[in-house]
């Protein structure tokens, strides 16, 4: 065996053990996703609490976040002192909006979740799955940033908690507010 | 008369009705076969390599139904699977489009095959060469002692 024909067969292997380690050690909330930098959806759908409709188009012009949740979900759970938090930390910014989805849920349950765990912001209703389906949505929780140019500047598949959290104040959002650039990976 | 127009109506009603009811099973069944024909093209992203039209999970149930919405509202076949494209990526379609990085997944295998053949034939004829024709070498010749040894031995 040739020295160049050795070193093509370890190039190979070493080729096929990254794949391998990819895809049983790598992180699999990484889904990759072909909507950053893309015009976000104009979903619309009914609010869970009142029933009106709430429409993404009247919060053109504003920083947008898109936290998609259901009741029988876990990790929304688990996520959502985080939210809470999140729309505390930004509410007084006029030219910040968080709207919540519920996905694939029953109304009641959905009421009564919001009840339970409490909200200070509005949710609207994913009735027929659309919209979830209109962002690409795998499960839930995900959620999406919007800029003020209406384009999708961030996703993220997970409760936004921990270090999260952190990233996703600081480093996405509050710069967006202050109209300034961020580097939005997928 | 009235009699005779009460048949006619009748008859017009009995024949009419069962060609209109057939007329709308076909055109259901049209769009049956077109909406299973797009989903089968189609991955269900929640599932372990199942398209959308055979997993029963509620995310495909959703995806089945934008699939005959959007075939009721006169979209082609194709643009339904760019719309889900623009969604999801190359990830959403069972068979990835032969694009990009892509050709790493249609080309690997073959790749693979005849590399790894070309490898073993090329090793195979290596050791055919380098095995000598006779496997066998000629022993070594006997020194006397052991040559009378064996002489005796074979008399006895």
């Amino acid at each position: 065996m040739t020295k160049s024909t050795q070193l093509t067969l370890v190039l190979v292997l070493l080729g096929l053990f990254y794949l391998f380690y990819e895809g049983l050690w790598g992180n699999p909330r990484h889904i990759p996703t072909v909507l950053i930098g893309t015009d976000a959806p104009m979903v619309e759908g009914p609010d869970v609490e009142t029933g009106e409709m709430i429409s993404l188009e009247q919060f053109k012009g504003k920083v947008v976040l898109l936290n998609f949740w259901a009741s029988w979900c876990y990790e929304c759970k688990v996520e959502h002192e985080s939210v809470l938090e999140l729309h505390r930390l930004f509410k007084d910014d006029p030219n910040f909006v968080m709207i919540g989805v519920n996905y694939q849920d029953k109304l009641p349950d959905a009421q009564q979740y919001l009840k339970e765990y409490g909200t200070t912001f509005a949710h609207m209703r994913d009735v027929k799955g659309q919209l979830a389906i209109d962002y690409g949505v795998y499960g839930v929780p995900e959620t999406f940033v919007i800029d003020q140019q209406g384009k999708i500047r961030y996703k993220y598949v997970g409760p936004v908690t921990g270090h999260m959290y952190t990233k996703i104040t600081q480093e996405i959002i509050a710069p967006l507010l202050k109209g300034q650039p961020v580097s939005t990976p997928s | 008369m009235l009699m005779m127009i009460r048949l006619i109506v009748t008859a017009l009603f009995i024949l009419s009705t069962p060609w209109s009811g057939l007329a709308e099973v076909q055109d259901e069944t049209l769009l049956d076969i077109q909406v299973r024909e797009i989903a089968k093209t189609l991955r269900c992203t929640v599932c372990q390599t199942e398209n959308i039209w055979e997993s029963g999970a509620p995310l495909a149930q959703q995806m089945r139904g934008v699939v005959r919405d959007r075939l009721k509202l006169g979209h082609s076949p194709e643009d339904i699977k760019e719309y889900f494209l623009s969604r999801y990526g190359d990830y959403i379609m069972m068979q990835p489009p032969a694009h990009g990085v892509n050709w790493f997944l249609w080309a690997g295998p073959f790749v693979l095959l005849l590399g790894g053949g070309l490898f073993l034939y090329k090793e195979v004829i290596g050791w055919v060469r380098r095995t000598p024709a006779s496997p066998t070498a000629p022993p070594p010749p006997l020194d006397e002692k052991a040559r009378q040894r064996l002489e005796h031995e074979l008399e006895s």
